[in-house]
């Protein structure tokens, strides 16, 4: 009886799952089959399933709308972006943590600051990086409109709160009672940090790390009015593509998956960490 | 392997920069902010002559049609110069003029009249002058008319049933009660027959713009001027009552038109056309043609035609290409803008399928044969459509606060064609938008 | 992986070698780089925001202008426009954010008695949130398209209704919603089921020993260990859908009319197409005050379970 009921049961799940990952995996295998249809094979009706595959719309994006380069960008934007985040995000979160500076009222300004609408403080931030860039220190750290310094550093204003408030309660679950030891050892705080805490909290920060490159990789706003070309990141090389004959379906399509593409290989190596990372650090407060 | 596609974004820079280290060892450096398309692509190779002439360095950056307006505003206010050259709608015109964004080029052309009598003249009082200034050069045209399908109007059954439904002779619309009659005419459902034939999905009688973009004022545009009147008044107002009745002609369209009207803009409506959905279009650019004309490949038996919108009044517009006042090298800029305006490209550009602005190519022979109909095909009723606005132009582009109207407008627009508001309601919420955003009646410029 | 500080063969300096640096001198510095960065650029674009409300700030008509009292404020707070885009706004997070959260749990436990393809399933279930709203909101516009989209093309094979996803003023906000409700529920998914995961399992087998009912087990154990990891996405959550803008902007541009007008999109509008940079501070002034009022209610118990475990050294 109980084995039996416990099958339907187990056929219902897998059913559920099966339509839950449908609809959630749909509309990207849309995409990624619209990448490779002829450009009479899109825009018709009844939509087409069934066409013979073109890599056309790839060359048009790679050759000759030469996306790679704002791949190239976004890669070099996110992953300094990250870096600095984790890094920066991870001494602050630790000092909460272990310290209580500010007694909160610090931890809370910082996650105040992710409220405000990133459209009021756009045109500041323009005229802020306008002026910078002129400026020698700017000129050295590519500081300027265009640049990808000036993206850098909104990224990680715009990231930390988020990544430090994550981060405080991995580091709330680290046991102080090995740091205590490694103090009595002789080790200074420095090195408690850097050869107890950081090894320890490394899942908590893996998944800070992960969440903050896709939100790199995927803004918008700041990308769009910071940069003309040089700097530009992949959402703002995208409308290279919607042309005064239209959008260019095929190769926005083509675009949009080679741009999935590091995310995802990136998002799958590190998601049993995440996983793992995320239960530690919440769970348990 | 992100490596080395990184190394190959690297290196495809650093060849499309080798390219000019010829003789001109210091170019002068210029950008240009325009929108992507095939025209800008087109574009390249005119540009790489510019540069090998004149000893310069342009940069063209593309930016999405609807991204642009406040690209550009936001690059001028902050003064960077980061484009010298800018692309602006014939609304926005004013608006750069009166807060000086862009410099006058009234003396830059003043020994060069022969090419600015060759711009078409509409379209020169439309887009180029301003105050008695010359303002720069269009270089493309999305001037207003109509399409067709041809072998629709033609066809002998249809033309019986239309005769006996409606007392008339089915053939192009010329008043908009016509274009409605036609456009109810031709809705039909999956499985009803159309030129014979049953159809194997939903057919619809007018393809229409009323999507959440600035292109339901441009359909409507045809329709009140059409009227006689227009979107401001002499005394910068609203003329509500003109508005109501224009949205109520465009009112009896939507029935007529597939749901997604609601949702799309101008290339949604070409890929109805094209996917054999729609019989024809409202006010709509002609220069879309190329892309028109490829319905005939897709829908056996169709025939596209170009014609003039009902009572010959339509959108009149053009990109104007204009130097920034905060750009560094403003001379070799302006000249650029004469080089890209001038007849020896916009002759090529033609050529490549380019709606060109100068009167001397749309009127070349060249142009109106059947080889060229695929690209070209559109001229001869663009020069219609010119003649027939001769001497017209709209307070709309006489006010500096033209762009920002432009802009906001399809809001109360779109949400009448919604159907969530009634066309009266449409009509005073535009008037009371512009009022706000004119501080009060809007300053007309003569 | 885990360190032992006490087998490291390293020879450790006595602990007096940072004499001078006490543990409060310590913490600031730790904390000094974000600081920095956050104060300087958090602080001077809103000082910037906050001197512009009191003054005339029509940017595309020359510079920022005059001091003009608390006008702007007058006039936002009389713009039927801006309160209809703030119960948007609250429409929009009440239902995506609840549906985000009810769905994305019960994913969660869906997967989580599951015990085949479970890695495959999860890694399945990140792809939305590595796209870009930018760049997969069209291809939702494509989806929902009554033309072309293969929504409606299903639909219909099916006999059912056909709807105007986005051109329909009664549903487009709720179409909006779905899209939202597609790329972050897998959020909400992987954090729960995570959460779920991690639970020590002493405390069920204990139920399950004195014959407790399911029900009882979720309730009196199962939520309340979750809860504050649950509470966590919540805020994360709810602070990101107020602040939704891609979305909007990508799948209808706050159409048809202003239908589906957020108050970000709003501020869009004011600030970047019409270039009223003093209406748009004064109405993110306000967003941000209610915001912060809000917060305050709302983090209390999160920011004093930080506090008192730090606090327990």
């Amino acid at each position: 009886m109980q084995r039996k009921t416990s099958v339907v049961v187990e056929i219902l799940r897998y059913g559920a799952i099966f339509l839950v990952l449908g609809f959630f995996v749909f509309p990207i295998f849309w995409m990624v089959l619209t990448s490779f249809k002829p450009e009479e094979a899109i825009m018709v009706s009844p939509p087409r399933f069934f066409f013979t595959p073109t890599t056309e719309n790839y060359v048009h994006a790679l050759h000759d709308k030469n996306f790679l380069f704002y791949i190239k960008n976004t890669l070099i934007i996110s992953v300094i972006s990250t870096a600095i985040v984790v890094a920066f995000g991870s001494l602050a979160a630790y000092s909460f943590a272990r310290y209580n500076v500010g007694d909160g009222h610090i931890l809370f300004f910082i996650l105040s600051t992710k409220m405000m609408p990133a459209i009021a403080v756009i045109l500041p931030y323009f005229l802020i990086f306008r002026d910078v860039g002129k400026t020698a220190v700017g000129k050295s750290l590519h500081l300027g409109l265009d640049q990808h310094g000036a993206l850098i550093v909104s990224y990680v204003m715009f990231n930390l709160p988020f990544a430090i408030w994550l981060l405080v309660s991995f580091f709330q679950d680290i046991p102080r009672s090995l740091e205590h030891s490694a103090r009595l050892d002789g080790l200074s705080r420095i090195q408690v940090l850097r050869r107890v805490t950081f090894p320890l909290a490394a899942p908590g920060i893996a998944v800070t790390a992960v969440f903050t490159l896709i939100f790199c990789w995927n803004e918008f706003l700041f990308a769009y009015i910071l940069t003309r070309k040089a700097a530009s990141t992949v959402t703002v090389g995208v409308e290279s593509f919607f042309t005064l004959q239209g959008i260019l379906w095929g190769p926005v399509a083509a675009a949009a998956t080679i741009s999935v593409a590091p995310m995802l290989i990136f998002v799958l190596v590190m998601q049993r960490y995440m996983v793992r990372g995320l239960t530690f650090g919440a769970v348990r407060g | 392997m992100r490596k080395s596609l990184a190394s190959a974004g690297l290196l495809a820079l650093l060849s499309s920069g080798g390219a000019f280290a010829q003789e001109c060892t210091d170019p002068v450096q210029i950008t240009w902010s325009t929108i992507a398309g095939f025209y800008t692509d087109a574009m390249a190779s005119f540009v790489k002559s510019f540069e090998d002439a004149n000893c310069a360095k342009v940069t063209v950056v593309n930016i999405d049609n609807s991204q642009l307006y406040n690209k550009q505003v936001i690059e001028m206010v902050g003064q960077t110069g980061a484009y010298d050259v800018v692309t602006l709608e014939t609304a926005e015109k004013a608006e750069f003029a009166e807060n000086g964004f862009i410099r006058p080029m009234t003396a830059f052309f003043a020994d060069k009249q022969d090419l600015l009598n060759d711009v078409s003249p509409t379209l020169r009082a439309m887009t180029v002058e301003y105050k008695g200034d010359v303002w720069g050069l269009p270089y493309y045209t999305y001037s207003a008319g109509m399409f067709v399908r041809q072998d629709l109007l033609d066809d002998p059954t249809e033309k019986e049933a239309f005769k006996a439904k409606y007392g008339y002779e089915l053939a192009a619309p010329t008043t908009w009660e016509q274009h409605r009659d036609i456009a109810e005419f031709f809705t039909r459902k999956q499985g009803d027959m159309l030129k014979g034939q049953p159809l194997d999905k939903d057919f619809y009688g007018v393809g229409l713009m009323a999507g959440p973009f600035p292109e339901i004022q441009d359909e409507m545009s045809a329709m009140i001027w059409g009227m006689g009147s227009d979107w401001l008044n002499a005394e910068g107002k609203v003329p509500v009552d003109d508005v109501e009745k224009a949205m109520d002609m465009y009112l009896r369209l939507m029935p007529f038109a597939p749901p997604a009207a609601l949702t799309v803009t101008y290339d949604g409506v070409m890929n109805q056309m094209k996917d054999c959905q729609i019989a024809m279009t409202a006010g709509f650019f002609l220069d879309q043609w190329p892309n028109a004309v490829k319905t005939e490949e897709n829908c056996p038996g169709a025939t596209m035609a170009a014609i003039e919108a009902p009572l010959k009044k339509a959108y009149v517009g053009g990109f104007l290409l204009a130097v920034s006042s905060s750009s560094a090298n403003p001379e070799m800029a302006e000249k650029f803008v004469a080089h890209i305006g001038g007849p020896e490209i916009q002759q090529q550009f033609a050529e490549m399928g380019g709606a060109s602005t100068l009167t001397s190519v749309l009127t070349n022979p060249m142009f109106a044969t059947p080889e060229k109909r695929a690209t070209n095909g559109q001229y001869a009723t663009l020069n219609q459509v010119f003649e027939s606005m001769a001497g017209f132009s709209s307070n709309l582009f006489k006010t500096p606060f033209g762009a920002k109207i432009y802009n906001t407008m399809q809001i109360p627009l779109q949400s009448a064609a919604s159907g969530q508001i009634s066309a009266r309601e449409a009509a005073e919420q535009l008037a009371a938008d512009v009022e706000k955003i004119c501080g009060g009646p809007c300053p007309i410029a003569n | 992986m885990p360190t032992s500080p006490a087998s490291s063969g390293f020879a450790a300096p006595p602990a007096a070698g940072r004499a001078g640096l006490s543990d409060r001198w310590f913490s600031v510095l730790l904390i000094t780089p974000a600081m920095l960065i956050t104060l300087i650029f958090a602080i001077l674009p809103l000082v910037q925001a906050l001197d512009v409300t009191f003054r005339m700030g029509d940017l595309s008509r020359g510079r920022i202008g005059d001091y003009v009292g608390l006008e702007n404020y007058r006039v936002v707070f009389a713009d039927a426009a801006f309160w209809q885009a703030g119960w948007v706004t609250v429409k929009f997070t009440v239902v995506a954010v609840g549906l985000q959260m009810i769905l994305g749990i019960g994913i969660a436990f869906l997967l989580h008695g599951a015990t085949f393809a479970k890695g495959l399933t999860r890694s399945l279930l990140i792809l939305p949130l590595a796209t870009s709203a930018a760049v997969t909101g069209l291809f939702w516009r494509y989806l929902y398209d009554t033309q072309f989209g293969v929504m409606n093309w299903m639909l219909g094979n099916l006999g059912l209704p056909e709807p105007n996803w986005l051109g329909d003023y009664t549903i487009a906000l709720w179409s909006v919603v779905l899209f939202d409700i597609w790329q972050w529920t897998p959020f909400v998914a992987l954090i729960a089921l995570a959460g779920l995961q991690a639970l020590p399992k002493e405390p069920f087998e204990a139920a399950e020993l004195d014959g407790a009912s399911r029900w009882r087990v979720l309730t009196t154990l199962t939520f309340p260990l979750l809860k504050p990891v649950l509470f966590l996405v919540l805020v994360l959550r709810t602070i990101d859908c107020v602040r939704l803008y891609d979305a909007v902007a990508v799948l209808t541009r706050g159409g048809p009319g202003t239908a589906t007008e957020t108050m970000t999109f709003y501020l869009y509008r004011t600030g970047l197409k019409l270039f009223r940079m003093d209406y748009a501070s004064t109405m993110a002034i306000f967003f941000l005050y209610v915001m912060l009022v809000a917060a305050v209610f709302a983090l209390t118990p999160l920011l004093k379970q930080f506090t008192d475990r730090a606090k327990e050294a």
